[in-house]
């Protein structure tokens, strides 16, 4: 992705408060995030890591996608609770996981003197987990957290994205050309008249 | 349903039901002559198609084990996916997006007008624009494009082409256009009118888009005379000892092996099977290959020099709702050497979902952080355009087979190579100026560019040239070497255009079953 003209927002803090709607949109939250944020509260990023990891991982996929205006961190806390369960199920990817969560922090450690959690800018912390981008557990998390936002048809509302539109008879009577920014488009009478002769 | 005896040597064995060869099925049946298609992956009808990117995606698409590779970015970022085509009754029909547009006369002349092109292998069609016309009519004629030929009115416009069109009109240019496109805009031919669903790329589930799955494949089955067989992968195709091809050797779902005798055989796999299929039919006889004495079968791949480009717009565009590919933009479509490249492109308004926003953003392992984030933040003010143009067909470019790996049927994995040419930097850096300040005269903030997606427009690999030295087929996608032998996709392109290539494809696909039936009646295969 190249970015021509990319203006920098201002940093923003990462935790927000809970919106309405995305409270809404959490609970009715289809699938293996809904059941992994059920069981999250009690199996709460057990086994798998070590004392503390827990935090880091939740740290690291905010960090991966953060969208703090649009979704809650009960979000997050269902997709690190689905990292960690599919990590339950397999021994290698915990190990990975978890020596991959321990690089993280030293590597903060190494360049700010403080674990990844502690530091403040959003940047720095970008900065720590872009070395470790290229590896197999860092990579694990980010598609976890990706089809968990991105494929998520109740996180598409956020986002603006309506989806599936064959059931409500296709967008023609749904604002398929409802802008006003810029002007309609040719009548079908004008259509009709382009193709004549 | 009619079915064939494995042993009835009288049919045309067609490999492939997409474009080409779902189409040569119609037609020959048509003219009274029967055919068995070998359809390599399964049965496809409307109502498999879902509104839901990944879903369709695994349904779909091509995935058995192939390898990118060479100089463009898909061979890290997408290493087993170099292209992104369909496997099943319909071929990439089911996934195209609708685009039916001609080539123009000096692509069809491309040595002729681009002279030698050092690192490339530029050479001129053997059929011209005036001769291929009434062909591209009667395909325009088939598939129910929109516009003068079959005077359905062009789609109307939906919010993401009405941005590109007012930045199109806003810096001059002339050349937009919501069609043509072989979508319904009127009920027309047993289909519906195109009710604005979007998904055109994952299948449209009303049939009002022209696909084989929904036109041609049944009708030659209704006709009596062709039986479409999926689950049927061709592994070899046969040859007696005078060279003429007699027969395929396919694996059935369960990978039983069946041989399916033929009179004439067709090869319409797209162009990495195509080939492929060619070389792993090597004997004795042909050493490397079928059809191969050019030593041209596999080479000089080519996919359209592309990239995608999203605008954020100062206001909601919901670029989603409606035809994915909804605008064509074809000012640029010229050869216009003080560009500084070969050939011209096309602009096309491509909407993307939300999920394929995120994987194709940004593909890889660094699509992701702050940057990334905030883009998809700005998804619903988006609106944009796949950009492609011609690509020069270049040897070091094609399909060659592994070494050692062998996929389920046992044959080698394909390696697929693709290193941009010069040409396609400087194009790509024009394509992206250009929407830009389309996008710019409309208020755009920001601008993305992607890097080009996996390839759907595969082109190149049997080329068809008037010299047998110098291509694997002639005019009508009959090989050199072997009469009885032809190629009905996209491989047999010469050049790439800069268009889609689909309508070309069945343009060829009906001139080529005249000729079958021409040729047969006059027993000369």
């Amino acid at each position: 992705m190249n970015i021509r003209f990319h203006r920098q927002k201002k940093s923003k803090q990462d935790h927000i408060g809970v919106s309405r709607r995305m409270f809404l949109m959490t609970t009715a939250m289809a699938g293996v995030t809904t059941s992994a944020m059920l069981g999250s509260a009690t199996r709460s990023l057990a086994a798998p890591l070590d004392a503390g990891q827990d935090a880091t991982l939740l740290r690291m996929v905010q960090d991966i996608y953060p969208h703090p205006e649009l979704l809650e961190v009960s979000h997050y806390e269902g997709i690190a609770a689905t990292v960690i369960t599919n990590a339950e199920a397999d021994v290698a990817t915990a190990k990975d996981l978890r020596d991959g969560l321990a690089r993280i922090d030293a590597q903060a450690e190494a360049l700010f003197g403080t674990p990844y959690t502690e530091i403040a800018d959003p940047d720095a912390r970008e900065g720590v987990l872009r070395k470790f981008q290229h590896d197999g557990f860092f990579q694990g998390v980010r598609w976890t957290a990706y089809f968990a936002i991105y494929n998520n048809v109740d996180v598409w509302p956020l986002f603006g994205y309506q989806g599936s539109s064959v059931e409500y008879g296709g967008y023609i009577d749904r604002g398929f050309s409802d802008i006003t920014f810029v002007p309609q488009g040719p009548t079908l009478e004008e259509r009709m008249a382009a193709v004549k002769g | 349903m009619t079915e064939f005896e494995k042993t009835d040597d009288s049919v045309v064995v067609i490999i492939g039901s997409g474009a080409g060869g779902g189409t040569v099925a119609n037609e020959l049946a048509k003219k009274g002559i029967k055919s068995v298609v070998l359809e390599a992956g399964k049965r496809l009808d409307s109502s498999d198609m879902e509104n839901d990117e990944w879903t369709m995606f695994q349904k779909i698409s091509w995935l058995d084990k192939r390898y990118s590779a060479g100089g463009w970015h898909g061979s890290v970022n997408h290493p087993n996916l170099p292209a992104w085509i369909v496997k099943g009754y319909g071929g990439s029909t089911v996934h195209w997006a609708g685009v039916a547009l001609r080539f123009k006369e000096f692509e069809f002349k491309t040595r002729s007008t681009y002279g030698a092109v050092e690192g490339a292998n530029v050479e001129d069609w053997p059929v011209s624009l005036e001769e291929m016309t009434p062909w591209y009519e009667k395909a325009e004629m088939k598939m129910g494009v929109t516009g003068k030929t079959t005077g359905m009115p062009h789609l109307p416009w939906n919010n993401g082409f009405r941005v590109l069109a007012e930045g199109c009109r806003r810096t001059g240019r002339t050349d937009y256009n919501s069609g043509p496109m072989a979508i319904n805009s009127v009920e027309n031919d047993d289909r519906p009118a195109c009710q604005q669903i979007g998904f055109c790329m994952q299948g449209c589930a009303i049939g009002a888009k022209w696909s084989t799955m929904v036109t041609e494949l049944p009708r030659a089955e209704d006709s009596g005379l062709s039986e479409i067989r999926t689950d049927a992968m061709a592994l070899k195709i046969e040859h007696d000892a005078s060279g003429k091809v007699t027969g395929v050797l396919y694996a059935d779902a369960e990978g039983n092996q069946h041989l399916q005798k033929a009179r004439v055989v067709c090869v319409a796999g797209n162009s990495i099977e195509s080939p492929r299929l060619l070389l792993n039919s090597a004997s004795e006889m042909f050493p490397d290959g079928l059809a191969n004495s050019s030593g041209q079968v596999g080479k000089n791949y080519m996919c359209h020099t592309s990239t995608g480009i999203y605008a954020v717009m100062p206001e909601k565009v919901h670029m989603f709702r409606g035809t994915s590919v909804a605008g064509i933009v074809g000012d640029d479509v010229k050869h216009e050497p003080a560009r500084g490249f070969n050939g011209g492109y096309y602009l096309e308004f491509l909407s993307l979902g939300l999920p394929f926003m995120g994987a194709f953003l940004e593909p890889g392992n660094t699509g992701w952080g702050r940057s990334f984030s905030r883009a998809m933040e700005q998804y619903d003010h988006m609106s944009g355009v796949w950009a492609l143009g011609e690509d020069l067909a270049q040897e070091q470019n094609g399909v060659t087979l592994h070494g050692s790996e062998m996929d389920q049927h046992g044959l080698p994995v394909p390696i697929v190579a693709k290193t941009p040419h010069n040409n396609d930097h400087a194009m790509t850096a024009h394509m992206v100026e250009s929407t830009s300040q389309i996008y710019e005269s409309v208020g755009a903030t920001d601008i993305y560019e992607l890097p080009p997606y996996p390839a759907s427009h595969n082109m190149g690999t049997n080329r068809m040239h008037a010299d047998a030295d110098k291509g694997v087929v002639n005019a009508y996608g009959q090989s050199h070497d072997i009469d009885n032998l032809f190629v009905s996709d996209g491989s047999q392109f010469t050049s790439s255009g800069a268009c889609n290539p689909t309508l070309t494809i069945v343009a060829l696909a009906i001139r080529q079953a005249e000729y079958i039936a021409q040729e047969m009646n006059a027993q000369n295969i």
